[in-house]
């Protein structure tokens, strides 16, 4: 067990090196000179010197990457480019929680919506209560997720109209933070964001458990299950179920992969001040250490996303021993 | 079953780069109970695989309706502009005076600043934007745009795909562990990330190097160029990995081992008898592929990484119109059903294709 | 003569599928003694498997018993209803298949997979009453090291040994009738007797009548009273062990025995295949189901279908026109 903690932990380390290499080697050849831009009219030979010095930037870039990755276990991401005075971790640091909140509502909505119909649907195969589910389902997964997001805020809008209330389409970004606020005018704002971000997923889900559900119940011991004179009830939930949950468990690391795409999205449709909404606005401003900090966060979360359920995985099914 | 690692699984369209699995691609049967005796299974009649497929596939009428819808969007993406650049007559701008042909007010990038935010018209076919330009002439372009670089992906994403997956696939070995380590790195860090990152850094620059280049000019698209490129990258690796399951089972069929005692060359048996059997998975993934590149186009000209004004882009037209979605709810909408139809599309000819060279999946 | 445990009557069983009607099982009789094991011959897609899951009212969708009673202890099953039936299987009719590989659920031990029968079945039983049955009948089928090993997990048991846990599995309710679906196929030859030989042994022990599915005559002899052989859905010949090998009436029942190679065959004898295709569940053709392939055949066999009748000597049943004895 500790042998495969150790072994995954590593293949941790190559991802996180690999991505961190990448952005460090895409942050040195990125066009612009940042101290240039950072100094602006108050440039002058020895402001620049000092400046990049300040920065770290006048040395080799080998050890400039060795000075990022330290730097990077201590969670000092450096400074920002674009606000001299702000440490990357603290521009960070507030949208942390947000995206958490976002994310880990999206997943539980996953979960928790999106199995159960598709057990639903395996359970009534073929009937109309399978086809219209997969067909919803099939839509809601094809759809991209900015899409799905504007025929919500549509639909928000057209049922403000008819019923003279006042949502608001200016989703007022006071509402995320720390704490998790949960008073009634915040579950209403939040309520659409997290519906839209969890559909994706929602559908994935509910495809994937209503395949590997049906897989299960054509299965011998299924059969046996009934042959021993069980009841239907406890041959589903007993038998099948446990056995169709095992795959689930695997896509952890897939669904982790969904929520921070779909972040971007979401973030910046809906106003959330989240990770990836500011990871975006230091896109737009060339603020390359927030960039960084940001892809090496996310990346970091998809592998653990992946190791976790590779775990899972493990203790979910007696068949699979860790070497 | 660990489904993530389960090459039979093709891309998911909308749910952006993630290394996802198509569900449906594991096998789907009747419904609970037992397993059909062996007494049950009528005979089959012989025919050509490839007919029999065709022939699968027109009965989908889902598949084929799709199909048609793609072909409407294709022609109208094509001809439409010229046509619709003839259409209508001369127009005096009350903006500056001039008179105006529809060769001028009908493309997708001349402002009308008079005539914002309006809806459908005899001139204006869908209307306008809110810089006064014309929605159905910006549409037209953006879905040629969406199907220039689904072009452009795909054809680097089969060429990768096939080349890299046959030989790790046929040879094994080295090229075959590249391909694993490769496509683990691929699965672990979400593809969105990477085109967001390389087109918002290079973006710009690229621009500005690329702008002289012919062809490829001033107007974005060199950035377009670069968002394939990783659109590309990001996919041939799934491509791949199905390719390479394929001939891994292909490899073991006795007429590859009848080839290879006749003497024929092993490049020989790739090219005459892997090659051809690889048309299946490969006209699956391709189509389910598309879907992803035309989502993840969209996508990043929305978040304002790929196509810039005044060029025109699914994704820009939703970013542009999302500021007015309360009182233009309209501009907003057209091009996110059409981007809904077409994404739809897509993924239903893709079932319906795996459907119909796969039968085994739907009995 | 006993009152019979089970009396099937004319059962027919098809499948409605895309292609077609497939009359699986079409007008099967047969009956068992307490006590006593019925094998059931035929080669594959002959009816015997699907004969077998109609008794215990297991066949779905895209099947259906169309007609028939089955009898068992004097009522009919196909007036059950689904309470009824779980009641029933397990418990006074169990049931075991013929890929042991599969048959179990991989995700909970062999124990629990044992226990929950028990529980299921005895209302008053506790958790660890249960348990203890478990490991007895691990015990009975001979598992070595019963009460270890019964935590383990199917994937760490062999073939021959997972075969035992279904015996297990479905004695361990004293069942009246065991069906046995083809047991041994998948099992290695050695294996195959052992399994055998526990079957017999339990089932005199404990009373059991046993329906033995096989395609295998080589078991029949060893194990069977009274054999029934089946053919394209049919029951042609319904005899006691010793007859039907010595003195066999149907012209299928003798191609099968002349097919079988012998020890004491001469070398370089020819093996005597039956002639012609397997039929066409789908549309078989009126009369008798194996004329076109019988080398006694008449006209009349072409378009009458001969019921089972009396011939020879003693209870021996054969649906021919023209038997051999």
């Amino acid at each position: 067990m500790i042998q495969f903690l150790v072994k995954r932990f590593v293949g941790l380390l190559f991802v996180v090196i690999g991505v961190t290499f990448i952005t460090f080697v895409m942050g040195i050849n990125a066009p612009g000179d940042p101290i240039v831009q950072l100094l602006g009219q108050h440039y002058t030979p020895q402001a620049y010197a000092a400046l990049k010095h300040a920065y770290g930037l006048d040395l080799p870039w080998w050890q400039q990457y060795l000075n990022y990755l330290h730097n990077l276990f201590t969670f000092n991401f450096g400074l920002s480019y674009e606000y001299p005075n702000r440490s990357v971790w603290d521009i960070l640091s507030s949208g942390v929680p947000v995206s958490l909140e976002l994310g880990l509502w999206a997943l539980l909505l996953q979960l928790i919506i999106g199995i159960p119909l598709g057990i639903l649907s395996a359970l009534r195969a073929n009937t109309w209560i399978d086809t219209t589910n997969m067909g919803i389902m099939l839509a809601l997964y094809a759809i991209p997720v900015f899409v799905l997001a504007v025929f919500v805020q549509v639909f928000i809008l057209w049922l403000d109209n008819i019923t003279g209330g006042s949502s608001g389409i200016n989703w007022p970004v006071a509402q995320w933070g720390v704490p998790w606020h949960y008073g009634w005018s915040d579950i209403q704002f939040k309520i659409a964001p997290i519906l839209v971000y969890a559909a994706t997923g929602v559908a994935y889900y509910a495809r994937l458990s209503r395949t590997t559900m049906m897989e299960v119940l054509r299965q011998d011991y299924v059969r046996t299950a009934r042959a021993k004179g069980l009841r239907e009830r406890v041959v589903i939930y007993r038998h099948a179920l446990r056995n169709a949950m095992i795959p689930l468990v695997t896509i952890l690391g897939v669904t982790i992969g969904f929520l921070v795409t779909g972040a971007f999205f979401i973030e910046r449709i809906f106003n959330i001040p989240g990770i990836a909404n500011i990871t975006l606005t230091s896109i737009y401003s060339r603020d390359y250490p927030v960039i960084q900090a940001t892809t090496v966060l996310l990346a970091v979360a998809v592998v653990l996303g992946n190791l976790i359920s590779d775990l899972l995985y493990t203790a979910v099914d007696p068949r699979i021993k860790i070497q | 079953m660990d489904t993530r690692k389960d090459p039979q699984q093709p891309v998911a369209p909308g749910a952006m780069f993630s290394p996802s699995l198509e569900p449906e691609m594991l096998s789907l049967d009747q419904a609970a109970g037992m397993p059909v005796p062996a007494e049950v299974t009528p005979a089959q009649k012989p025919s050509s695989p490839l007919r029999d497929s065709l022939r699968r596939l027109r009965r989908d009428v889902r598949a084929m309706v799709s199909l048609g819808i793609i072909l409407f969007f294709v022609l109208v993406a094509l001809i439409g502009p010229p046509i619709y650049q003839h259409i209508g007559g001369p127009y005096v701008s009350n903006v500056n005076g001039l008179t105006l042909s529809p060769a001028d007010y009908h493309n997708y990038y001349h402002e009308e600043l008079d005539r914002q935010d309006e809806g459908p018209s005899a001139q204006y076919w869908l209307g306008t934007d809110q810089l006064g330009r014309d929605i159905l002439a910006r549409l037209m372009q953006g879905v040629l745009i969406s199907l220039f670089v689904a072009l452009f992906v795909e054809v680097l994403d089969i060429t990768l795909g096939i080349t890299v997956g046959v030989l790790a696939g046929y040879y094994g070995g080295l090229i075959d562990q590249f391909l694993a380590r490769f496509t683990d790195l691929m699965f672990a860090f979400p593809g969105l990330l990477l085109i967001i990152l390389v087109s918002g850094i290079f973006g710009q620059s690229a621009d500005a190097v690329f702008s002289h280049v012919p062809i490829i000019g001033a107007n974005g698209n060199a950035r377009l160029l670069l968002v394939g490129l990783i659109l590309a990258i990001t996919a041939w690796p799934l491509m791949a990995r199905y390719v390479r399951g394929q001939t891994l089972q292909l490899k073991e069929q006795q007429f590859i081992e009848a080839a290879r005692t006749a003497g024929t060359t092993n490049l020989r048996i790739i090219l005459r008898h892997i090659i051809p059997n690889l048309f299946s998975i490969v006209v699956v993934a391709s189509t389910l592929n598309i879907s992803v590149t035309i989502v993840g186009e969209s996508g990043i000209s929305l978040l304002g990484l790929g196509v810039q004004q005044p060029g025109s882009s699914i994704g820009l037209m939703i970013s542009d119109a999302t500021q007015n979605i309360d009182t233009y709810p309209w501009e907003v909408l057209v091009p996110c059903i059409v981007l809904a139809i077409i994404v739809l599309c897509f993924s239903f000819l893709g079932d319906g294709l795996r459907d119909a060279f796969d039968p085994r999946s739907k009995d | 003569m006993a009152e019979n445990l089970l009396e099937v009557n004319n059962l027919k069983t098809y499948f409605f599928t895309r292609g077609g009607v497939v009359k699986a099982v079409d007008d099967v009789s047969l009956k068992i003694q307490p006590g006593e094991t019925l094998g059931v011959v035929g080669e594959s897609g002959c009816g015997k498997s699907v004969t077998a899951l109609s008794i215990m009212r297991l066949i779905s969708s895209p099947g259906k018993i169309v007609d028939g009673e089955i009898n068992f202890n004097g009522e009919n099953i196909m007036e059950k209803n689904q309470n009824e039936l779980t009641d029933l299987r397990g418990s006074k009719i169990s049931m075991i298949f013929q890929d042991p590989m599969t048959s179990l659920n991989p995700v909970y031990s062999i124990g629990f997979q044992i226990a929950e029968t028990v529980k299921r079945h005895r209302k008053d039983v506790t958790n660890e009453q249960a348990w203890k049955r478990a490991v007895e009948m691990l015990d009975l089928v001979r598992i070595p090291d019963a009460k270890r090993r019964a935590k383990n997990y199917p994937h760490e048991f062999s073939g021959g040994m997972r075969q035992r846990v279904m015996i297990a599995i479905a004695l361990s309710c004293n069942p009246q009738l065991l069906i046995a679906d083809e047991p041994t196929t998948a099992l290695d030859v050695t294996i195959q007797a052992q399994i055998l030989e526990l079957m017999k042994g339990l089932s005199k022990e404990f009373g059991t009548a046993v329906m033995l599915i096989t395609h295998d005559l080589g078991v029949v002899a060893g194990s069977c009273q009274y054999v029934n052989v089946m053919y394209a859905g049919h029951v042609v010949e319904s005899a006691p062990v010793k007859q039907l090998f010595e003195t066999p009436a149907h012209p299928y029942t003798v191609g099968l025995l002349q097919s079988i190679p012998r020890l004491d065959d001469q070398r370089g004898v020819k093996l005597t295949p039956i002639a012609g295709q397997p039929p066409d569940l789908l549309n078989p053709p009126p009369g008798c189901p194996y004329a076109p392939r019988c080398p006694r055949k008449q006209s009349r066999c072409l378009q009458e279908r001969p019921e089972l009748m009396q011939v020879g000597r003693g209870n021996q049943l054969a649906a021919c026109f023209y038997p051999v004895v």
